[in-house]
């Protein structure tokens, strides 16, 4: 059930919703088994077998769980401890690497030594990737005494509550659970106000802008995967336009479960930042789907890099930093760690090459940008000067860098990558519209050496496509985001309150619940509403 | 070792690191609070301070320490 269809908003929300506040006014517990058994029901609707598949590997999660916390209580039991969560990680590999990868490894396995391995149909289980990955961190955090107690139902609703399940964001048990412990379980009106901006800011990002711009987005990478040639515009607005897109559309998700966790009164950690505000690459994977980000950092990254400093500071070899940074050092502690990082995270998007190439084509912009942090020329004369010339050309490099990572993530087969890269350099040629071409006058002479006429794309779709690029670039790099928005609020953890901008203007923007924002929010719910209806699905549904 | 004696180690340890001999760490002092101390510094200069100290730290406190107060209080239990 997609949270932007008429039976999720129409039906399935109302119905649990009054649920949960009758049931809250008999007790919590009550209430909070009704959130597990709708949540069951929002993911047994789009698959009813999808709930056979996950629900035995909950159950087996969570008996590993508990053995883990009755072993984490006796200090003589440690190696039985680290066994058992061994155990359970591997469990989840597999569970996950057999619906999700059994397929791609028998391609590599074909292509690479030429087997012959037959593809089977495997069903993927929605938000697979999510799901594992919050029952990996559960895990982790019992074993590291992190979690003292729980019950099944407790379990349950951490890793089912419908409003992250799908997509996350990727959540962990002690910031959930207190949470739902303390939840009044009644009808609160700031909670319901709050969350209902989160869910129509989330909305309208969905359905009006990432929907809008996918319409002059998608025609081309289907042209490409057609193995058509694509001419240096059409690939830059493919490739900027997706960037656009699934900001957006993922954004746009991430305010949707805010908003509907809120109507529960609980708020669920932000997912996104303005990452297209960031000014470094660094910076980017800081404010771009900050809780995966979060996970790979405290599960993989940091222990892997722990490991090796204390290794190499053991060998009385320089560990990185210091007055004089150690290059061996950079490339034993950062670069190693982050192409591993940054694969494992192209892998976990999807099962195929590309978007392993995504996610080490990443690891690059990263090691790189921690090359010039560390080596590069440190001569400006304050920061004042450094930022004034840096920050403005970092902004349009990361997000260009971000953009042509992006059509590795968005193509469909290599051969359609490989027809967009070349289009972006140029090396597919320059073409515009019959019409535009027409109107150069005496231009033509002069450019016909290396501009042409084309008819892949009229005057009228390129003009538009270039509009809506413009508009969004506009929002996303101006206003200020639905966090900011809605600070006073904290409509997230750990987002507290703070002015959304000094100005006097942007400050106006900030939501409250009065009346102009109730009009504005109704405009943009009739807008909703009027594009509605289209089996649009989130990006991040598919993983 | 005292409370004290524990941030004059840290703030010591973060200047050579960092190159600054300006810092100066305080109990409640973030990690967001010192210019240049990103996660990777973070990672090199806890294991600096488990070299200088001999005590090791779990990878679970790594990732839950919020201010050098608790980097200090840990520190504290693990010499006991």
């Amino acid at each position: 059930m997609l949270f932007n269809s008429y039976e999720f908003i129409f039906v399935f929300l109302p119905v649990t919703l009054a649920g949960f506040f009758l049931l809250g006014l008999r007790s919590r517990n009550l209430a909070l088994g009704w959130i597990v058994v709708a949540s069951l029901a929002f993911y047994a609707w789009w698959r009813p077998v999808n709930v056979l598949i996950i629900a035995p590997s909950i159950l087996v999660n969570f008996v590993l769980a508990r053995w883990l916390l009755r072993l984490t209580a006796h200090k003589d039991r440690a190696g039985l401890a680290r066994l058992v969560l061994l155990l359970g990680i591997v469990f989840n590999i597999v569970f996950l690497g057999y619906f999700k990868y059994v397929n791609f490894l028998a391609t590599a396995a074909n292509d690479l030594v030429g087997t012959n391995f037959v593809l089977t149909q495997v069903i993927l289980p929605l938000g697979i990737s999510f799901i594992t990955f919050q029952k990996i961190a559960f895990l982790i955090d019992v074993h590291g005494g992190r979690i003292s107690s729980f019950t099944l139902r407790d379990y349950g609703l951490f890793v089912l509550f419908f409003p992250q399940l799908i997509a996350g964001p990727i959540v962990h048990y002690r910031e959930m659970m207190p949470q739902f412990q303390q939840a009044r379980c009644r009808w609160d009106s700031e909670n319901i106000a709050v969350g209902l901006a989160l869910f129509v800011f989330g909305l309208f990002k969905k359905v009006v802008l990432a929907d809008g711009i996918s319409e002059h987005v998608t025609p081309i990478y289907e042209m490409a995967t057609a193995g058509s040639e694509i001419t240096l515009f059409p690939a830059w607005i493919a490739a900027i336009g997706f960037t656009l897109q699934i900001y957006f559309d993922f954004s746009g998700y991430s305010d949707m479960a805010l908003g509907l966790a809120r109507f529960f009164g609980v708020r669920l950690p932000a997912n996104f930042d303005s990452p297209l505000k960031a000014t470094n690459i660094i910076d980017f994977w800081l404010r771009w789907h900050i809780t995966l980000t979060r996970f790979l950092t405290a599960y993989l990254y940091n222990p892997l890099v722990l490991c090796l400093t204390r290794r190499r500071m053991a060998k009385k070899l320089p560990g990185l930093g210091g007055r004089a940074p150690s290059v061996g050092a950079f490339f034993q502690l950062l670069v190693g760690p982050t192409l591993l990082t940054m694969f494992v995270s192209g892998l976990w998007h999807g099962a195929g090459y590309l978007f392993i190439m995504w996610g080490l084509l990443h690891g690059v912009y990263l090691s790189v940008n921690h090359a010039w942090r560390l080596f590069g020329p440190k001569n400006w004369a304050n920061k004042e000067t450094y930022d004034r010339f840096m920050r403005p050309t970092g902004l349009v490099l990361t997000f260009l860098s971000v953009a042509v990572a992006m059509v590795l993530f968005r193509s469909t087969n290599v051969g359609a990558a490989k027809e967009l890269l070349q289009g972006l350099v140029g090396l597919n040629g320059i073409s515009l519209p019959q019409q535009l071409y027409a109107q150069l006058g005496p231009l033509t002479g002069l450019l016909q050496s290396f501009v042409s006429a084309s008819t892949d794309m009229s005057a009228q779709e390129l003009v538009l496509a270039m509009a809506w690029i413009g508009v969004l670039l506009l929002i996303a790099l101006l206003l200020p985001n639905t966090l900011q928005l809605t600070a006073r609020y904290e409509p997230a953890l750990g987002v507290y309150s703070k002015p959304a901008a000094s100005r006097y203007l942007l400050r106006a923007l900030n939501w409250t619940p009065t009346a102009p924002w109730a009009v504005a929010m109704s405009v943009g719910v009739v807008a909703v509403v009027m594009r509605l209806g289209g089996k649009s699905e989130f990006l991040y549904w598919q993983f | 070792m005292t409370d004290q004696d524990l941030l004059i180690v840290f703030t010591r340890t973060l200047r050579d690191l960092l190159g600054d001999d300006s810092i100066v760490l305080a109990m409640n002092t973030r990690r967001s609070d010192v210019d240049g101390w990103n996660s990777l510094m973070y990672v090199t200069f806890i294991v600096a301070i488990e070299l200088e100290l001999k005590i090791k730290f779990r990878v679970a406190d790594v990732d839950s320490f919020e201010t050098v107060g608790d980097i200090v209080a840990k520190a504290r239990s693990l010499l006991a």
